[in-house]
C-alpha cells in the first residue's frame, strides 16, 4: 500500500512539473517571434548606438545626435504630442455623436470617417503638398472665400501642416478603436444619467469618456508611436525645413553620410519617446481595463 | 593367309603413315602455327590499331561535325535566350529607360539579347547596393560573375577603382570612345577612371527662374543674394534633407565662398583644416536662408515656382523640361546658371571585370553611346545633356529638342559653370558643416 501510494505522488508530481512547462511551451513560438523580430533589433540597434564607425564603444553617436539635432528631437515630440491631442480630442466627440445619435447622416459618417485609414502616409503626403501649399487648395479656396489674401497665404509646410496631416490621417484610426469601446456600454448607463438630468458634454465625459479609459489609451497610445515613427509625410512636407522631424534626420544620416551611429543614436531618443507611454499605458490601462472589468 | 598379310600390311602402312606423320609434322608443325599465330596476333594488333586510330580518326571527325552543328544549333538557339544582366542605379526613371526602350531597341540590333534590368534605387545606396554585390562576387572568387554591365554614380568609382581588378577597362574598345570629350570621363571624384567608364549623360542643376517677374536675372551667387533680400520669400530651394537640387545649390554655395572648387572636387586631398574655414560663409547662409521659401523637395520646388509661390529655385535641369514637356511647369521658365556654377553629375556604364558576356555588354554601351541613342533618347526624350560631346550628337538629335536643352545654357556656359560634386569626404563634410552652421539644431 505504502509502495503504491508513493507512486501515485510521484506522478502527481510529474504532472506538476508538465503543468509548469506547458504554458510555456505554448507561449514559445509567439515569443520566439517576438524576440527575433523585435527584441533582438531593438537590442542590437541600442548597442551600434553606442558603436564607432571604427566598432569601438563610444558616446560620441549621442554627443552628435544632441549636437546637431537636439531642436529636431523636440519638434518631433511637440509635433506627436499636439497632433496625438488634437486627434484625441476630434475621435472621442465624433464617436460620441455616432454611439449617440441615429439617422442616414450618422450612417453615412460612420462608413466616410474610416476612408482615410486605408490611405498610406505617402499618398497623404502627396495630397497635403498640393492642398496646404502657398498657392494650394486650401489658400485658393480660402481667398475665393475672402478669408485671406493670396499675396499673403498661410504658410502650412511647417508644425501647424504637419499637425493637420497628422490629424486628418489619425483621427479616423482613434475613433474606429474608441467607437468600438463606446458602443460596448449598455444604453442603460445613458439613459441613466440622462434621466438625472445630464447633458450631452456630462454623458461624454462622465460616462463615455471614463468607462473607456481603456480603449482610449489603446487608441492614444498607437496614434502617437505611430506618428512619432513616421517618415514619408514630414518628409515630403518639411523634409528640407529648419526644424525637421528625427525621423528625417535619421534617413538624412543614412542616406548622405552612411553614418549608422548617429541613425542609431537618435533611433534610440525615439524609443524612449514611445517608452514613457508603453510605461504609461503598461501600468496604468491594461492593468485597469483588463483586470477590473 | 592371304587376308591376313594385307590386314598385316594395312596396318604397316597405317604405321609407318602414323610415324610419317608424327616425324614431319609433330616436331615441326605446332611452333609454326604458334608463331604464326603469335606474328599474326601482332599483325592484327597493328592492323587494328592503324585502323583504330584511322576510325578513331573518323569518328572524332564525325562526332566533330556533329558537335559543331550542335554546338551551332546550341549557340543559335539559346542565343536567343540570352540575358545580358544590367544593374540600373538612378531614380525608376533610370528603369523605365532600361526596361521599355533600351532593352526592346538594343534587341533590334542584336535579336539574340534580352536585356534584364535590375533597379537598386536611387542616390549613392543605389550604387553602393552593385558595388556590394560586385565585391561579393569577387571575395567568393567567382570567375564569372552574375552582372555584365551597370550603371553607377560618381561616387561608386571612389569604391571601386580603390579594388585591385574589379573592373573591366573596355571603354577604348568601343567605336564610339573616341566621342566622349568630359573631363569627368576621365576623373570621377578624385578616381582616375579613364578607359573604364563610358557615361550616359550628364544631369546639371541650375536656377529656374520665372522671366516675366525675374526680368534681370542674378548672373552669380552674389548678385543672387542681393537679390533674395529684394525679394524676400521669392526664392526658393528644399534645403539639404530635402533632396539634391538642394544639396547642389548648397554645394555651389561653399564653392563660391571658399574659391577652392579645384581643390575640393578635382584634386583633393581631403584636408580637415578647410572645414573650419567655410563657417563664416555658412553663417551668411543662415542670414540668406530668412528670406528664402523653403520648398518640399526637387518637386516641391518645380511645383512652388509653377504656382506662383516662388519666382526662383535650384532644380535638376532634366526635370525642368520633362515637367515642362508634360505640361506641369509654365513654358516660359527659363534657366540660368550663377558663376561661380553649380554641381552636375554624369551616370557612367561600368562593366565587370568578370562579366560573363563581355562582348555584348560592350556592343550595348556602344548602342547607348551611339550618336543616335544620345540624341534621340538622352536628350529628346529624357532631357539629359548628352554622355558624349554634344557636338558629335547635333546631327542625330531632332534640332528643336537639341535647342530646347542649350537655349538657356550654352554648352561654353556648361563647361565653364558646369562643375562636378566635391570628393567624397568633402562632401559630407559640407553636409554636416551646413547642419552646423547653418541649421544649427543643437541643444
Amino acid at each position: 500500500m505504502a509502495v503504491a501510494k508513493s507512486d501515485a505522488s510521484l506522478q502527481d508530481k510529474k504532472g506538476e512539473r508538465l503543468a509548469w512547462a506547458f504554458p510555456l511551451a505554448l507561449l514559445l513560438p509567439a515569443t520566439a517571434l517576438m524576440l527575433v523580430l523585435y527584441a533582438w533589433p531593438f537590442v542590437s540597434s541600442v548597442y551600434r548606438s553606442f558603436l564607432a564607425k571604427g566598432g569601438e564603444l563610444t558616446l560620441a553617436n549621442y554627443q552628435k545626435a544632441f549636437e546637431l539635432y537636439f531642436r529636431d528631437v523636440v519638434f518631433s515630440l511637440e509635433v506627436a504630442i499636439l497632433s496625438t491631442i488634437v486627434a484625441a480630442i476630434l475621435s472621442i466627440t465624433l464617436s460620441a455623436y455616432v454611439r449617440l445619435s441615429s439617422g442616414r447622416l450618422v450612417k453615412l459618417i460612420s462608413l466616410l470617417y474610416r476612408l482615410p485609414i486605408f490611405i498610406p502616409f505617402v499618398v497623404v503626403g502627396q495630397m497635403m503638398r498640393t492642398f496646404l501649399a502657398p498657392h494650394g487648395l486650401l489658400n485658393i479656396f480660402l481667398a475665393q472665400v475672402g478669408v485671406i489674401d493670396l499675396n499673403a497665404p498661410l504658410q502650412l509646410f511647417n508644425m501647424q501642416g504637419l499637425v493637420l496631416s497628422f490629424v486628418w490621417k489619425q483621427a479616423p484610426f482613434m475613433t474606429l478603436i474608441i467607437l468600438g469601446g463606446f458602443q460596448m456600454i449598455d444604453d442603460a448607463f445613458v439613459e441613466a444619467a440622462r434621466s438625472v438630468g445630464a447633458n450631452i458634454l456630462q454623458v461624454i465625459l462622465r460616462v463615455l469618456v471614463p468607462m473607456n479609459r481603456a480603449s482610449i489609451s489603446v487608441a492614444i497610445i498607437l496614434a502617437f508611436t505611430s506618428t512619432v515613427g513616421t517618415f514619408t509625410l514630414p518628409f515630403m512636407l518639411i523634409g528640407g525645413k529648419i526644424p525637421t522631424t528625427v525621423t528625417v534626420d535619421i534617413a538624412h544620416r543614412v542616406t548622405y553620410f552612411g553614418d549608422w551611429g548617429v541613425a542609431n543614436a537618435l533611433g534610440v531618443l525615439m524609443y524612449l519617446m514611445v517608452l514613457i507611454m508603453a510605461i504609461y499605458y503598461l501600468r496604468y490601462s491594461v492593468k485597469k481595463g483588463i483586470y477590473e472589468a | 593367309m592371304r587376308t591376313r598379310h594385307s590386314v598385316f600390311s594395312l596396318l604397316a602402312t597405317v604405321v609407318i603413315l602414323s610415324l610419317l606423320a608424327a616425324q614431319c609434322g609433330a616436331p615441326a608443325t605446332p611452333q609454326t602455327i604458334v608463331e604464326t599465330v603469335v606474328v599474326e596476333k601482332e599483325v592484327v594488333k597493328e592492323v587494328e590499331k592503324v585502323v583504330t586510330l584511322e576510325v578513331e580518326k573518323e569518328v572524332v571527325k564525325e562526332v566533330e561535325k556533329v558537335v559543331t552543328k550542335e554546338v551551332e544549333k546550341i549557340v543559335e538557339v539559346p542565343a536567343e535566350e540570352m540575358e545580358l544582366v544590367y544593374m540600373t542605379a538612378g531614380d525608376v526613371n533610370m528603369l523605365a529607360l532600361s526596361q521599355n526602350l533600351l532593352a526592346a531597341e538594343f534587341k533590334k540590333i542584336d535579336p539574340s539579347v534580352n536585356l534584364r534590368s535590375i533597379h537598386t534605387g536611387p542616390g549613392e545606396a543605389g550604387s553602393r547596393l552593385i558595388f556590394e554585390k560586385l565585391m561579393a562576387d569577387k571575395e567568393a572568387g567567382k570567375e564569372t560573375g552574375d552582372v555584365d554591365v551597370a550603371m553607377v554614380h560618381q561616387v561608386f568609382l571612389t569604391w571601386a577603382m580603390a579594388e585591385e581588378g574589379l573592373l573591366l577597362k573596355y571603354a577604348p574598345d568601343l567605336e564610339t570612345f573616341q566621342y566622349v570629350t568630359a573631363s569627368d570621363a576621365k576623373n570621377a571624384l578624385g578616381a582616375n577612371v579613364d578607359g573604364y567608364v563610358m557615361p550616359m549623360f550628364h544631369s546639371q542643376t541650375a536656377l529656374a527662374y520665372d522671366p516675366a517677374v525675374v526680368t534681370d536675372p542674378p548672373t552669380s551667387y552674389e548678385e543672387l543674394v542681393a537679390w533674395v533680400q529684394e525679394n524676400p520669400g521669392k526664392f526658393g530651394y528644399n534645403g539639404i534633407k530635402g533632396g539634391m537640387s538642394g544639396v547642389s545649390f548648397t554645394v555651389g554655395w561653399i564653392y563660391w565662398k571658399s574659391g577652392n572648387y579645384e581643390k575640393y572636387a578635382v584634386t583633393g586631398p581631403f584636408d580637415e583644416a578647410e572645414v573650419a574655414t567655410w563657417q563664416a560663409g555658412l553663417e551668411e547662409m543662415k542670414d540668406f536662408n530668412e528670406y528664402v521659401t523653403f520648398t518640399a523637395g526637387n518637386v516641391g520646388t518645380l511645383d512652388a515656382l509653377n504656382r506662383g509661390e516662388i519666382v526662383m529655385g535650384p532644380v535638376w535641369v532634366d526635370m525642368f523640361y520633362t515637367f515642362m514637356q508634360e505640361g506641369k511647369l509654365n513654358p516660359d521658365m527659363k534657366l540660368i546658371v550663377p558663376e561661380p556654377g553649380m554641381p552636375g553629375q554624369p551616370m557612367y556604364f561600368i562593366i565587370p571585370a568578370n562579366a560573363p558576356h563581355p562582348e555584348q555588354a560592350k556592343q550595348f554601351v556602344q548602342y547607348v553611346t551611339s550618336p543616335e541613342v544620345q540624341g534621340e533618347v538622352i536628350i529628346d526624350r529624357y532631357n539629359w545633356y548628352p554622355g558624349i560631346d554634344g557636338k558629335f550628337v547635333a546631327d542625330a538629335a531632332p534640332p528643336e529638342a537639341f535647342d530646347r536643352l542649350y537655349q538657356d545654357i550654352s554648352p561654353e556656359t556648361l563647361s565653364s559653370f558646369g562643375l562636378s560634386f566635391p570628393l567624397a569626404d568633402y562632401f559630407t563634410a559640407m553636409l554636416e558643416a551646413y547642419e552646423r552652421w547653418v541649421i544649427g539644431g543643437g541643444s
